[in-house]
C-alpha cells in the first residue's frame, strides 16, 4: 500500500511538472551561437525553457510537414522572406501583439511571421576598374547593360537570396520585363556561378570581376577577421553600393520568426519574439551577426554603420511578396539559363 | 523438402527489408507526380545523367591508372619505403570524397590556403588570378577518384599476388620479355580483379551524395534528394531513384560476373609467392616518386589542409561539443556493427544448419543492398514507413507510428543494416565455409548440442573475422552521409553530418575539426583491419 502511494505520488508530481513546464520550442536554421546566448538570457529573464533544434532549413520545414500534428514546434526561424512565405501553409496567424506591431515596419511582417532583423542585397565594386559615372544612378535592372559584361559575379539561381531578389524584381517591374532582364543578366556574367555570396565579393577582390551582388553583412564578416587575415585584406579592396537610390530604394529582406500551425506554447513564442526584438536582444543580434536591427533607437555594428547607414531603403515592396513570386522568379531564371 | 523453420522465416523477412527500397521505388515510377514542377523536372533530367555519366567515366579512368599502377610497383618491386606505402595507399579510403572536396576548394579558392603559402613564401601580389580555380565537375571528379581508387588498388594487388608467380615463370618459358609478360599475361589475367574493382569504384561513385552536391553539380543523386527535400515531390525522387538503380543494376552484375570469373582464376596449388625486384637509386625513383604523390594527394593534402584550418581558427575547437560528436559516432558505430554482425551469425548459421536452397536464394538477394545508393534507400525508407504508418492510423486507429522508424536510431540502424549486411555476411560466409561440415557432425555425435557446437566450435574459428567484419562496418558507418543525414534524430549529429552541415553553411572552416576526427578514427580502422586482414592470409 505504502508503495502504491508513493510511486502514485511520484507520477502525480511528474504529471503535475509536465503540466506547468514552461517551454518554448524552436526550429532555428540560423547557425550562430549567439543566438543560444540570447535564448539563455530569456530564460533568466521569464523562467520559459527554450528548447532549440537547429538543421538546415529544408530539413526542418520537411520535419515539420511530416510530423504534422504530433509536431512540437512552436516558432520556426529562419534568413529570407522567402522561405517563410513559401511555408505559410504549416504557419499559422496571430503572432501580432501590440509590442510586436510597434517594433516591426508592416511591410516586414504579416499575421503569421515576422522579421526580426534586416539585410539588403546590393552591389560590391572594385574602385580601381569601376568608375563613378558607371555606378551613378545604378539600379538592379540595370546590371543586365551590356556595359557589364564579363564583369559581373553572382551566385546560382537556387539560392533563395536571389530568388527574393527576383521575386521582388518582378513584383515592380512584371514578369515579361525580368525575363529579359535575367537574359541580360546571364550574358554579363564574368563566370557561371560558383560559391557562396563571400566568393563572389572574393572574385571582384581577385580581379576576376568588377561587380558581384551579395548581402551586406558578408563584407562586415570579412572585415572583421572572422575568416581569417587574408579575406579581410580582401574585403578592403572591394566597395558597397545601395543600388534604386534615385527609385524605391535598395532591397531589403529578413531574419524572421513564423508561428507554426499546431504551436503547443503559443503564448510563449509570442514571448519569446518580443523579447528578440526588445533593444537588448536587438543589440547582441546586430553586433554578431551583422545585420540591420529591425527596432528604431539601436545601432548596427560599427563595420556596418563603416558601409554607409543612410541609405533608401526599400519599404514600398512587402517582403511577403518574395515568397508569394519564388516560384515565377526561378522558373524565369532558369528559364535564362541562370545555372 | 524445405523446412519452414525459425531460419526460414528470419531469412524471409531479412530479404524483403533488403526489397523494401527497390520495390518502394518501383512502384513509385507508376504514380503521380507533382505537375507543378513538372517542366523543370524534364529539363533536369537530361542534366541528371549526363553529369552522373561524366563524372563516373572520367572516375573510371583515373582509379583505373592510379590503383594499376600503383598496384604494379608495389607487387612486382621492392624499393625505399615500399612496405610502407603498400599499406598506406589504402589511407585514402580514410577521406571520403565530400572532405576532399571541401579541401580543394579551402586551398584552390580565391585568398585560400594556396593564396596564403604563396603569399608566406614570395610575398604581397595577386596570385589569385595564377591559382586554378578546382572546382565543379572537375573537383568532384577528383576528390571522388582518389577517395575511391583503393577499391582497385587493393583487390588488382591481391590479384597481382596470388597468380603472378606461376604467369612470370610461364612467360619466361615462352621467352617473353618481363614488358611483355606484364602486358600480354599478367594484366589480363588480373582483368577480373580490375573489373570487380572498377565496378565497385562505380557504385560508389553513382551513389555519392556529399561530394557532388557541395560543389553544387546535378547529378542523379542530386535530384532525387532536392525532389525530396525542396520540392516535396517524393514521386519525382523515386522516379530518379529508378532510372539511377537501372544504372546501378547493370554495373552490379558486372560485379557478381567478374567475381565469378575471378574464381576461376584462383591459384592452384604450389602458390608460391612472387619473388620481388629489388629496386635501388636511379632505378627506384620513379616509383618512390609516383607513390608518394599519390600517398600525398590521396591522403597527406586532405589531412594537411584541414590541420592548417584547425589551427588556424581555433574558435570552432572551442564551440564545437567534441565529446558529444565522438560518443554519439561510437554509440552509432558499436550498435549497429553488433547488430548487423550479430544477424549475420544468426542467418549464416541457418544456412549453414538448414541446407536449404530456397533460403540460399533469398539470402543471396539480402546480400544486394550494399549497391543501393544510400539516398534511394534513405528515401524509400522514410517513403514505406510513412505509408504504413498512414494506413495503420487510418484502419486500426494507431497514433503516428513513423517516430519509432523515422528520425531514430533504431530506423538508422535498420537503413544501415540494409546497406551493409552484405558487407558482413559475406565476410563471415567466407570464413564459415572453411569449417568442414564434418567437424560439426563429429561435435553432435559427441553429445554436442547446436547451441553448444556453435558456441564452443565455431565462434572460436570465426573470431577474427568478427572483429574484422566489425571494423569494416565501423568504417562504413562513420564515412556514410546520406543517409545518416536524411534518417538521423534531430540534433544528433555524427563527424560527418557536422562536417557536411557546417560546410553548406558557409562555415567551411568549422568542418576542419570533425573532419579530422573523421579521418583519424577511420584511418585507425583501416590500420587495425589491414593487420588482420594480412593474419587471415597466413
Amino acid at each position: 500500500m505504502k508503495k502504491t502511494l508513493i510511486i502514485s505520488y511520484l507520477f502525480l508530481v511528474a504529471f503535475v511538472g509536465n503540466l506547468f513546464a514552461n517551454e518554448v520550442n524552436i526550429f532555428s536554421a540560423r547557425h550562430y551561437d549567439s543566438d543560444i546566448q540570447l535564448y539563455e538570457k530569456f530564460t533568466v529573464k521569464t523562467g520559459i525553457k527554450v528548447n532549440v533544434v537547429s538543421g538546415k532549413s529544408g530539413a526542418l520545414e520537411k520535419r515539420i510537414i511530416e510530423e504534422g500534428k504530433d509536431s512540437k514546434a512552436d516558432l520556426y526561424i529562419t534568413a529570407d522572406a522567402g522561405r517563410l512565405g513559401a511555408f505559410e501553409a504549416n504557419l499559422q496567424g496571430g503572432l501580432t501583439s501590440s509590442v510586436i506591431k510597434d517594433a516591426v515596419p508592416s511591410n516586414f511582417r504579416t499575421s503569421k511571421w515576422t522579421g526580426i532583423a534586416k539585410r539588403a542585397r546590393i552591389v560590391y565594386f572594385a574602385p580601381e576598374r569601376v568608375s563613378g559615372a558607371e555606378l551613378s544612378g545604378l539600379t538592379y535592372e540595370g546590371l543586365a547593360d551590356p556595359k557589364w559584361k564579363g564583369r559581373l559575379v553572382i551566385r546560382a539561381s537556387n539560392n533563395i537570396y536571389n530568388q527574393s531578389l527576383v521575386a521582388s524584381l518582378i513584383k515592380n517591374n512584371g514578369k515579361g520585363k525580368v525575363t529579359d532582364w535575367s537574359k541580360g543578366m546571364v550574358s554579363n556574367m564574368a563566370r557561371s556561378p560558383k560559391g557562396n555570396d563571400r566568393a563572389q565579393i572574393l572574385a571582384v577582390a581577385a580581379g576576376e570581376a568588377d561587380i558581384a551582388v551579395a548581402n551586406t553583412y558578408y563584407l562586415a564578416l570579412m572585415l572583421s577577421g572572422k575568416k581569417g587575415p587574408e579575406q579581410q585584406a580582401a574585403a578592403k579592396k572591394v566597395k558597397p553600393f545601395f543600388p534604386n537610390q534615385d527609385g524605391r530604394g535598395t532591397h531589403m529582406n529578413i531574419s524572421g520568426a513564423g508561428l507554426v500551425k499546431g504551436a503547443p506554447n503559443k503564448a510563449n513564442a509570442i514571448k519569446l519574439v518580443e523579447f528578440l526584438l526588445s533593444e537588448e536582444a536587438q543589440n547582441h543580434i546586430v553586433n554578431n551577426t551583422f545585420e540591420y536591427p529591425m527596432i528604431k533607437g539601436v545601432s548596427p555594428h560599427p563595420l556596418v554603420v563603416n558601409m554607409g547607414l543612410d541609405f533608401k531603403q526599400d519599404l514600398k515592396t512587402k517582403v511577403v511578396n518574395y515568397g508569394k513570386r519564388q516560384a515565377d522568379a526561378l522558373e524565369v531564371m532558369t528559364a535564362a539559363g541562370w545555372k | 523438402m524445405t523446412k519452414y523453420n525459425i531460419w526460414f522465416f528470419s531469412s524471409v523477412i531479412i530479404a524483403s527489408f533488403v526489397a523494401l527500397p527497390i520495390i518502394t521505388v518501383f512502384l513509385s515510377f507508376f504514380s503521380e507526380t507533382s505537375s507543378y514542377y513538372s517542366v523543370l523536372k524534364n529539363t533536369f533530367l537530361y542534366d541528371y545523367i549526363f553529369n552522373s555519366i561524366i563524372i563516373l567515366f572520367f572516375v573510371i579512368l583515373i582509379t583505373f591508372f592510379l590503383g594499376v599502377i600503383s598496384a604494379y610497383f608495389l607487387s612486382f618491386y621492392e624499393f625505399p619505403f615500399s612496405k610502407f606505402f603498400s599499406w598506406a595507399l589504402i589511407l585514402a579510403f580514410a577521406v571520403p570524397g565530400y572532405i576532399y572536396a571541401f579541401s580543394i576548394i579551402a586551398f584552390f579558392e580565391n585568398y585560400g590556403t594556396a593564396f596564403s603559402i604563396l603569399t608566406f613564401l614570395f610575398g604581397e601580389n595577386n596570385y589569385n588570378l595564377f591559382i586554378p580555380k578546382i572546382d565543379g565537375i572537375m573537383g568532384a571528379t577528383l576528390a571522388i577518384s582518389f577517395s575511391l581508387f583503393p577499391y582497385v588498388y587493393v583487390l588488382t594487388r591481391a590479384s597481382f599476388y596470388y597468380q603472378s608467380n606461376n604467369y612470370i615463370e610461364v612467360g619466361k618459358n615462352l621467352g617473353l620479355s618481363s614488358r611483355e609478360t606484364f602486358f600480354k599475361i599478367i594484366l589480363p589475367s588480373a582483368r577480373p580483379a580490375i573489373v570487380a574493382g572498377l565496378a565497385l569504384v562505380s557504385m560508389e561513385c553513382l551513389s555519392d551524395f556529399g561530394t557532388v552536391s557541395f560543389f553544387s553539380i546535378n547529378t542523379l543523386t542530386t535530384g532525387i534528394y532536392n525532389s525530396w527535400l525542396s520540392f516535396d515531390d517524393l514521386n519525382t525522387a523515386n522516379q530518379i531513384s529508378f532510372i539511377l538503380l537501372l544504372f546501378i543494376l547493370f554495373l552490379f552484375s558486372i560485379e557478381i560476373y567478374s567475381r565469378k570469373e575471378a574464381r576461376y582464376h584462383q591459384p592452384g596449388r604450389g602458390f608460391k609467392p612472387i619473388t620481388k625486384i629489388k629496386l635501388i637509386g636511379k632505378k627506384a625513383l620513379i616509383p618512390f616518386i609516383i607513390c608518394s604523390v599519390i600517398l600525398f594527394i590521396s591522403f597527406l593534402f586532405p589531412v594537411s589542409q584541414m590541420i592548417y584550418w584547425a589551427i588556424k581558427f581555433p574558435k570552432y575547437f572551442h564551440d564545437l561539443n567534441i565529446i558529444n560528436l565522438n560518443l554519439n559516432t561510437l554509440y552509432l558505430v558499436l550498435l549497429a556493427s553488433i547488430f548487423i554482425v550479430l544477424v549475420s551469425l544468426f542467418i549464416n548459421y541457418g544456412d549453414r544448419v538448414s541446407k536449404s536452397r530456397i533460403l540460399n536464394y533469398l539470402t543471396n538477394f539480402s546480400v544486394s543492398g550494399y549497391a543501393i545508393p544510400g539516398v534511394i534507400l534513405a528515401l524509400a525508407f522514410i517513403t514505406f514507413f510513412s505509408n504504413v504508418s498512414d494506413i495503420l492510423s487510418e484502419n486500426l486507429n494507431i497514433k503516428s507510428s513513423k517516430g519509432i522508424f523515422i528520425g531514430s536510431i533504431f530506423g538508422l540502424i535498420l537503413a544501415y543494416f540494409i546497406r551493409f549486411f552484405s558487407l558482413s555476411f559475406n565476410g563471415i560466409k567466407s570464413s564459415y565455409e572453411k569449417i568442414n561440415n564434418s567437424i560439426d557432425e563429429s561435435a553432435y555425435l559427441l553429445g554436442y548440442s547446436k547451441v553448444r557446437t556453435f558456441s564452443k566450435i565455431h565462434i572460436p574459428h570465426l573470431r577474427t573475422n568478427i572483429i574484422l567484419v566489425m571494423l569494416l562496418i565501423s568504417l562504413e558507418v562513420i564515412k556514410e552521409l546520406p543517409m545518416t543525414l536524411i534518417l538521423r534524430p534531430f540534433n544528433f549529429e555524427t563527424f560527418a553530418t557536422q562536417a557536411y552541415i557546417y560546410a553548406s553553411q558557409d562555415l567551411l572552416e568549422a568542418a576542419a575539426i570533425p573532419s579530422l576526427f573523421l579521418i583519424f578514427w577511420s584511418s585507425i580502422l583501416i590500420l587495425l583491419s589491414s593487420r588482420y586482414i594480412l593474419s587471415t592470409k597466413n
